[in-house]
């Protein structure tokens, strides 16, 4: 197989290791084809021995190791160390550090947008595919993906290491391999009680050959995967230390504050105090950026963020001045009615069960609004373009792809055009996909390269953050169903409006002008197919809706208003015929084992069926998402003054094989909880082209007293690790929406939910609109 | 020119009076454990103790702590490393996901234990407002309990 790659090349050419110490020893390249990792022999780095892409091993004992995914709270690098500790054999302890490589290799791609894993077999077509991804390399952590992706590859880079300090060790100690133990970081031989720690083992180890297929242990001899383990990342966060991007500070850094378009497409047609800002306190330099923004550059953040709030900027007027909230939920619902939608799916004669005269017919329309990510920490990047003409970037970003190719892009702006790019990941303060935009790290890099010599750290305020952001499409659904004699569909048929998310968000990040099609968008329809449901016969449909605003990925996408839909429609349908709305679903889940197995696990959690006081509800949806399988049950109270508060939400998960379920646990919870927000008080709004929302006052947020009780199961699985990133909030807007219907009858099919109405003390509290209220 | 004390430090910053006390910690002072969520005292990112008060250092003016005692994030474990028993109870409850808002949640909870060393779920509900996005509330709830405990 030929190797695009060599990255004994790139390490002997690039100085990729940081060019602080002598590249030494290399031994042949290997090739480790279980996992189709190319060429890396043992470096040998001064006192450090770097096994292959993804470990290192120190003279002294200490292991880094290489996570090639970004660590934004859903414990990843903890998860992928543990992955390379258990097949290596050294204890999970604090000799581990665990580093976001600066190198940008072949073997760390994400093959998500093919929906493989690497270790699967793949025909031609699939083949050529991983080669492009990897020659890029496709490095984004998104879609739920890194477990699934690095699952086997992190494994194997372990057990290579192990491999040849076991060799090295048999050759130390003149005894066979097969007479050798490892545990605990030693090689011992246990019939003469010797043992060599693997740190005294790594150089004569950098020179046997790589394995080209080693073992990987039998789950029967884990004991690390499964196991509950401490997050690598805590310690130095809960000392406040400055791991997060806006904690950059470099030498001689600049600090830059920004003030984009209000309504989103507009540019800067004049900037009329330009003489007064840059005479202001530590006001270095003033720019427009690309003719879209206009920049202030000081001292001081605060400089520079106090001299841009006294920026007058005139902004063009475009076709968008006039668009609102309701014009566009207009769009989306006429969308519904288009007569040349999309098809996705088609099973059966859907139309000819529909035309059956004996068939009960269901039929909804549900809406979901625009979202801002609000991730904790606001958009930063700070950008140096060196005297020699190469640049060096700092970002809290999810696509150090995307990142590497729009510091080139920033700093062609500016007219300089980067030799080299080198990437730094800092730690994400949140990123629900929002990190994976360019949009930060091109204006840092154009500002930076205003100021060569010198960082540049730009950080948006919060303002800019939730207003003049990205946001997550709006949609609209209609479904409908025809139920059969025994109650059960004989046709389902889905319908969404949405604006395609992946054709809006390809043509800002992607270079050479490519684009995803409007039409067809995957995304758009999550949660729609309902797969694992038996019905007759079956249609999903969608149709891209137009609109100015830019559209991203969203933690979990369609499936965030696809399963609110679909879910709640699935009750709909359990009421039409009078049925429980467990038992309902138990009978569509009679093929799917798995399934039912976590409906049933959630439904006696929450000791479904059991009576509730007046007043009180349950609900409860499933959903098959990032090769997971979550089912919840959500338990609401609606006061007699139509106060709504979520009391409890059960959670079941079958991730397949979990490697650290305490990370898993807590994606579940915080999941649930960022699911909640939404489903009761998140929504973008539109007034005259602009977004309405600008800050946590008026896009609030759940805070610690409205928090549901969280009680999550995982499933005993054997299947390989499935995503854990994103289910947890997928069947919660169901399950919230489902549980008011029992609690009060009334069935809310728009999101968010609750109107919000401060309390005497500030505190927000949330209530159901009056009945007659039409939403959306 | 205003002079406190920052974690047992006396600084005197003499730029300008109105610089919120949040950024003259990041920007002059080196502190880069309080953060930046939202710069209107919504958040709580930002908390510091004020006197023992926790307090959003966004909207501060630095002029209005002179002479106080201000302690961030990285004052609450003992000067030999050893972590206080609110972030150790963070630590025992693998409460951060992302962690970026968690300096303001520490700060906030050691003023609440201080004040209140068994507080109820009310009570910490009324006082503990700040936001995480990440949703990790129900372990810091938890958290919350395991310190006041091991506090005795
Ligand atoms: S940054 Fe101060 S409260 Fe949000
Ligand atoms: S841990 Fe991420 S915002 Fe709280």
């Amino acid at each position: 197989m030929p190797r695009l790659l060599s990255r004994r090349a790139l390490l002997l050419t690039g100085g990729a290791l940081g060019g602080t110490a002598l590249v030494a020893a290399v031994a042949g390249t290997g090739y480790l084809a279980s996992v189709d990792m190319d060429g890396p022999g043992a470096v040998v780095d001064g006192e450090r021995v770097a096994f292959n892409a993804f470990l290192a091993i120190h003279r002294d004992g200490g292991v880094v190791i290489q996570a090639p995914r970004t660590e934004m709270g859903q414990g990843i690098h903890t998860g992928l160390a543990m992955l390379v500790a258990e097949e290596l054999d050294i204890p999970f302890d604090a000799r581990i550090r665990v580093e976001h490589p600066v190198e940008q290799l072949p073997v760390y791609a994400n093959f998500a947008p093919l929906n493989i894993r690497p270790e699967d077999p793949t025909g031609p077509v699939l083949w050529a595919a991983k080669r492009v991804l990897g020659a890029l390399p496709m490095m984004n952590t998104a879609g739920s993906r890194s477990i699934i992706g690095l699952w086997v590859p992190m494994r194997v880079a372990g057990a290579a290491a192990r491999h040849m300090l076991v060799a090295a060790g048999a050759a130390r100690l003149g005894v066979p391999v097969g007479e050798l133990t490892t545990a605990d970081g030693y090689v011992t031989h246990a019939p003469s009680g010797r043992g060599i720690a693997y740190g005294e083992l790594v150089r004569d180890a950098a020179l046997v050959p790589p394995p080209r297929d080693p073992p990987l242990k039998p789950a029967s001899a884990w004991r690390l995967i499964g196991t509950p383990q401490k997050r690598v990342d805590l310690p130095a966060k809960v000392r406040g230390a400055p791991v997060f991007g806006m904690d950059v500070v470099l030498p001689d850094m600049l600090h830059a504050a920004i003030r984009q378009a209000p309504v989103s497409g507009a540019s800067v047609a004049r900037l009329a105090n330009e003489a007064t800002i840059r005479a202001l306190p530590g006001v270095v330099d003033v720019a427009v950026i690309d003719g879209r923004s206009v920049a202030v550059v000081a001292q001081s953040w605060w400089q520079a963020e106090a001299a841009a709030w006294r920026a007058e900027i005139a902004w063009s007027r475009t076709e968008a001045d006039q668009v609102t909230t309701a014009k566009l939920a207009r769009d989306c619902r006429q969308a519904l009615d288009a007569r040349d939608p999309h098809l996705h799916l088609r099973e059966g004669d859907v139309d000819a069960a529909f035309a059956a005269p004996a068939a009960r017919i269901v039929t909804a329309d549900y809406a979901a609004p625009f979202l801002a990510h609000a991730c904790m920490e606001p958009m930063n990047a700070t950008v140096l373009i060196h005297a020699d003409g190469t640049a060096e970037a700092w970002c809290p970003t999810q696509s150090p792809l995307t990142m590497r190719w729009g510091v080139g892009r920033g700093a062609r702006l500016a007219g300089v055009e980067p030799t080299s790019v080198t990437c730094h990941v800092t730690m994400n303060g949140g990123a629900f996909g929002r990190r994976s935009e360019v949009d930060v790290v091109v204006q840092a890099a154009f500002l930076a390269a205003r100021h060569p010599g010198r960082p540049v750290k730009l950080l948006w305020s919060r303002q800019e953050d939730i207003a003049r952001g990205i946001f997550r499409s709006q949609a609209a659904a209609r479904l409908r169903a025809a139920l059969g004699s025994d109650g059960l569909p004989i046709a389902y048929d889905a319908m969404v409006a949405a604006q395609a998310m992946m054709h809006s968000a390809s043509r800002r990040n992607l270079p050479y002008g490519l684009g995803a099609s409007p039409h067809g968008d995957r995304f758009s329809v999550e949660g729609l197919d309902k797969r694992h449901y038996r019905f007759a016969s079956r249609r999903v449909r969608s149709r891209h809706v137009p609109s100015h605003l830019p559209i991203g990925a969203w933690r979990s996408n369609g499936f965030s208003f696809g399963t609110f839909f679909t879910e709640s429609f699935l009750d709909e349908c359990a009421a039409t015929v009078g049925e429980d709305a467990l038992a309902y679903r138990r009978r569509l889940l009679r093929d799917s084992p798995r399934h039912l197995a976590v409906l049933d696990r959630v439904a006696a959690m929450a000791g479904w069926g059991a009576p509730m006081a007046p007043g009180r509800g349950r609900g409860i949806a499933i959903e098959e998402c990032y090769e997971s399988v979550v089912a919840q049950v959500a338990e609401v109270t609606v006061a007699p003054d139509g106060e709504l508060t979520v009391d409890r939400v059960f959670c079941a998960l079958d991730a397949g094989i979990v490697v650290n379920p305490d990370s898993v646990a807590a994606q579940m919870e915080g999941g649930i909880q960022f699911g909640v927000t939404t489903a009761l008080m998140s929504r973008i709004t539109l007034d005259a082209g602009e977004v309405r929302e600008t800050n946590f006052h008026d896009f609030p947020m759940q805070r610690l007293a409205d928090a549901p009780e969280v009680v999550v199961e995982i499933l005993r699985s054997e299947l390989p690790p499935g995503g854990a990133g994103e289910p947890g909030i997928v069947p919660v807007a169901a399950a919230v929406a489902n549980a008011i219907h029992a609690a009060t009858g009334r069935r809310l099919r728009a999101m968010p939910f609750a109107v919000l109405e401060p309390d005497r003390d500030g505190r927000l509290r949330t209530f159901l609109p009056p009945a007659t209220q039409a939403r959306g | 020119m205003v002079s406190f004390t920052v974690n047992n430090r006396v600084v005197t910053f003499s730029g300008s009076d109105d610089k919120p006390l949040l950024w003259v910690l990041r920007e002059d002072l080196g502190l880069l454990g309080a953060k930046y969520g939202c710069g209107i005292a919504q958040c709580g990112a930002c908390r510091v103790l004020v006197d023992g008060e926790s307090t959003p250092s966004c909207v501060t003016p630095v002029g209005a702590v002179a002479g106080a005692r201000i302690v961030t994030v990285e004052g609450l474990a003992e000067p030999d490393g050893t972590l206080s028993p609110v972030q150790q109870a963070w630590i025992d409850e693998q409460v951060p996901q992302c962690g970026f808002c968690q300096p303001g949640f520490l700060v906030a909870v050691t003023a609440l234990l201080d004040r209140n060393p068994n507080p109820s779920d009310a009570e910490i509900n009324a006082v503990i407002t700040n936001i995480c996005r990440c949703g990790t509330y129900p372990r810091i709830r938890r958290a919350i309990h395991r310190a006041a405990a091991a506090q005795g």
